[in-house]
């Protein structure tokens, strides 16, 4: 088993074929794919698409069961913004009016769009985030040519938010086993105590930087600039190696977000005017 | 010629009163194993940081006299030169790493002085097995346990492959067994290779079998510098300096006092055992 | 003993959320008068263990009863004030801006008169001899040793009956050493805490400890009076722990007349002097 971001792979999953670098431009091409989809129908296929390749790819589905807490909360979020929130709109179709409130049937198309292009975005993330491990992350930018120093940046960026989510535990104990006792206490009691987490988390992260300016300057490196990039090897990107098939995948998104881009702008297709969404909800509120 | 040398050395930090290291005369041949022992606060870390550049490049304060590795005064270095010369491994394991994988890790140093892929594949083939890290190489190195972590910093120490190796109590954080495996690193490494190695060490049992040579730093000077039966020999001076010789070294120092023994100071348990037995067994026999 | 255990530990199993298994099946009682010392390797349980007697972390199987109270049903609050912990680094402990807020921050959480904690933050700076001078100062900017000190002094304030303490000894030398463990077997006979330390040290164990109770692979290997402990050496194999020199020494010995129960380089000479002059 391989420890990601988010949880196990296991090692033999189809998804290590493929160069970190690939994944990283999946991510970021197929992320873009739900901004020219309005059409929920057509995201709502996107989400189906890709939980079939977390299934190929062999991720355990039980980690999504964490998410569906977030997802519910944000389509209540985007419903009462949209309809509680919505304003005085004349030109629309009122369906209703709730304590003065005015709910129009335009404003709930537009929650269910909305929604169902933030939903493939988190599929995308969760399945991103599950197959790659924080090297992986290194090792694609570095190969698509970003600096060594911001690379490293971001490296270090990493480790520290590992470090500080360790601390924070054994901070929360050390005060617990100083008598404070959250439960049954108010939030602004609970807020207030919270603030006094960042003292020794910050203390700590203080006494870190010292050491490890140390420890990079024993190792050699001299931090010289995030653009001059001094010529060294890069042992580890050896191990990486790009296949065939990474081009042909990257190729593919590319003609795919191309596709979609066309489809959407020049043939007009995958609009919200007249998709099977639409037309069932204008069935279904407007009689 | 001395691949160490310290002459009328002085150092003291901007924010104290008093010197750190106070006159420091020291010559250290190549390929010598030397043991620095002292109680806290007697300079020994402010001795190690003077060696690896870290003193005065990285603190301010007042320096005094030279410092000079391989004929060259330290500060002349510039660091990833130095740090070809010099390589130092902390205390604390938490807070000398810098990268995501213990491979990464290893590796670093040896891109940062600017080594080719080859040269690292080679590098790594002997200083994997020697400090028995090959099964880590996948994991975040603070996923590993305490003395692990110092098997990879001296890793990835060795295979920068410095002239004088420096620990700065590699095992103060460490449980007896890790510790013990630490030590039999530096005693295969000994045998192996012909660095010269300074180790400043609180733990004497396992030190002394190691090392060719002592000294004693109290109050940022040099009390006693010899090679380790007749340093110990010194018991009183020693303890009056807060040393405390291991408990074998203790018994026979008293044996002689007492006069029951006449013979040279066991400098290990195994010693120990073997002089204590024909010592019991001449008595006996004689009476 | 006959008496009732302080802290008696029955059945004791842990389980991490990822499903380790950390403690498995674990008895132990403590009682008053305890001068402890919990030995093992790094992940034989011994923290786990030590987290489990303040109620920090709740057994998943089994029971810990202290002073009477189930640790599952009681409140972090009561806890706090029978058992206390030490954490190893200060900096993790440390949360208040001056040394005398820091100590008097546990009597606050429990809710005490005013005056009483007054009181007893005077009382805990005075036992771990804290300058007066320092009262005002923040903690993160005192040295490594007071800190520690503020640390210990913070946990003496609640007036917990034990004290857990977490490798007190890491980092220090010899005789600082010395100095936080007679400071420690101080509180335990002055003040009558019970005391437990985990260490890695074992000729501080050898010095100070009256107790060993010795962990490895999430079981206790061996429970007894340090010299016992120490003179079991299958069961300290199996913990990759080594007595001390002088220890292994007269154990190597002990055809000649050394007794294993050794601690200390007196006792040794003691025995010296007997075999010899016979």
């Amino acid at each position: 088993m391989n420890k990601t971001i988010l949880g196990y792979v296991p090692e033999e999953s189809p998804i290590y074929n493929t160069h970190p670098a690939t994944r990283i431009l999946f991510l970021l091409i197929v992320s873009l794919f739900p901004m020219f989809i309005s059409a929920p129908e057509w995201n709502l296929l996107l989400v189906v698409l890709i939980l079939i390749l977390m299934r190929y790819s062999r991720i355990d589905f039980s980690i999504l069961k964490l998410y569906v807490p977030v997802a519910v909360s944000m389509g209540s979020i985007i419903l009462l913004s949209y309809t509680v929130f919505a304003g005085n709109h004349p030109e629309f179709h009122e369906l209703a009016r709730v304590l003065g409130i005015r709910i129009y049937y335009e404003r709930i198309l537009d929650a269910i769009t909305v929604y169902f292009r933030i939903l493939p975005m988190i599929f995308i993330m969760i399945y991103f985030l599950s197959t790659s491990r924080e090297r992986d992350i290194i090792v694609a930018m570095r190969s698509l040519r970003i600096p060594y120093a911001v690379t490293y940046l971001v490296a270090m960026a990493l480790r520290a938010v590992g470090m500080v989510i360790e601390d924070f535990s054994i901070v929360r104990q050390a005060e617990q086993a100083r008598g404070f006792d959250p439960v049954g206490k108010s939030i602004f009691y609970k807020m207030r105590k919270f603030v006094m987490y960042i003292i020794p988390l910050f203390a700590l992260a203080l006494r870190r930087a010292d050491e490890f300016a140390n420890a990079l300057i024993a190792r050699g490196y001299s931090f010289t600039g995030l653009l001059s990039n001094p010529k060294r090897a890069d042992y580890v990107l050896t191990h990486y190696q790009a296949h065939y098939w990474d081009y042909l995948i990257s190729f593919v998104l590319i003609v795919m977000l191309v596709a979609l881009v066309v489809m959407r702008y020049g043939l007009g297709m995958l609009s919200l005017e007249g998709s099977l969404t639409e037309q069932l909800l204008r069935a279904w509120l407007l009689n | 010629m001395a691949i160490v040398r310290f002459e009328d050395y002085q150092w003291k930090y901007a924010n104290t009163k008093e010197f750190a290291l106070r006159g420091i005369n020291l010559e250290i041949e190549e390929g010598t194993f030397v043991g620095v022992i002292g109680p806290n606060g007697s300079g020994k870390t402010t001795f190690a940081y003077s060696i690896n550049g870290l003193i005065p490049s990285q603190y301010y304060g007042v320096r005094k006299g030279h410092v000079y590795v391989a004929g060259r005064e330290v500060k002349e270095y510039r660091a990833d030169e130095l740090a070809k010369q010099v390589g130092v491994v902390f205390s604390d394991p938490e807070a000398q790493f810098t990268a995501m994988t213990v491979e990464d890790e290893v590796v670093f140093g040896m891109e940062n002085i600017g080594l080719t892929v080859e040269e690292i594949r080679e590098r790594l083939e002997w200083v994997v097995p020697l400090t028995e890290i090959g099964h880590l190489m996948d994991k975040p190195p603070y996923e590993v346990s305490g003395g692990q972590k110092q098997r990879v910093a001296l890793a990835a120490v060795l295979g920068m492959m410095p002239r004088v190796i420096v620990m700065d109590e590699p095992t103060a954080m460490l449980d007896p067994i890790s510790r013990k495996r630490v030590f039999d690193v530096l005693g295969r490494m000994k045998h192996e290779q012909s660095n010269t190695v300074i180790a400043i060490e609180h733990n004497l049992e396992n030190l002394i079998p190691l090392a060719d040579r002592m000294v004693l730093l109290y109050n940022g000077e040099i009390i006693l510098d010899d090679e380790p039966r007749p340093f110990f020999e010194q018991m009183d001076l020693l303890l009056k300096h807060d040393v405390f010789p291991p408990g074998a070294i203790q018994y026979f120092f008293e044996l002689l006092r007492e006069g029951y023994y006449n013979g040279p100071l066991p400098l290990t348990l195994d010693d120990a055992t073997a002089r204590l037995r024909q010592l019991v067994e001449k008595v006996k026999e004689q009476s | 003993m006959s008496e009732a255990p302080y802290i008696s530990v029955n059945d004791l199993v842990f389980r991490y959320p990822d499903g380790t298994l950390a403690l498995d099946k674990i008895n132990l009682k403590i009682y008053d008068g305890d001068l402890m010392a919990l030995i093992g390797q790094n992940g034989s349980g011994k923290t786990t263990l030590s987290k489990c007697l303040n109620g920090l972390l709740k057994p998943t199987e089994g029971s810990i009863i202290v002073d009477g109270l189930d640790t599952r049903h009681t409140s972090i609050t009561s806890m706090a004030k029978r058992v206390g912990y030490v954490f190893q680094n200060p900096d993790h402990q440390l949360f208040n801006s001056s040394v005398w807020s820091e100590v008097a921050y546990g009597p606050r959480n429990i809710q005490l008169p005013p005056e009483e904690i007054k009181e007893r933050v005077q009382e805990a700076l005075d036992v771990v001899r804290m300058p007066s001078r320092y009262y005002e100062e923040h903690p993160f900017f005192l040295p490594k040793g007071l800190r520690q000190r503020v640390a210990i002094a913070s946990i003496l304030a609640l007036r917990p009956k034990a004290i857990i303490v977490d490798e007190p000894t890491t980092g220090q030398d010899i005789k600082q050493s010395r100095e936080i463990m007679e400071f420690l077997v101080d509180l335990h006979e002055q003040q009558g805490h019970i005391i437990i330390i985990i260490t890695h040290d074992m000729p501080i164990v050898a010095r100070y400890a009256r107790r060993v109770v010795a962990m490895g692979q999430g079981h206790i290997l061996a429970d007894g009076p340090t010299a016992e402990v120490f003179a079991q050496p299958e069961a300290l194999a199996k913990t990759f722990v080594e007595p001390p020199q002088i220890t292994q020494l007269a154990q190597r010995c002990a055809d000649l007349g050394f007794s294993p129960r050794t601690l200390t380089v007196e006792e040794m000479m003691e025995q010296t002097r007997q075999i010899l002059n016979k």
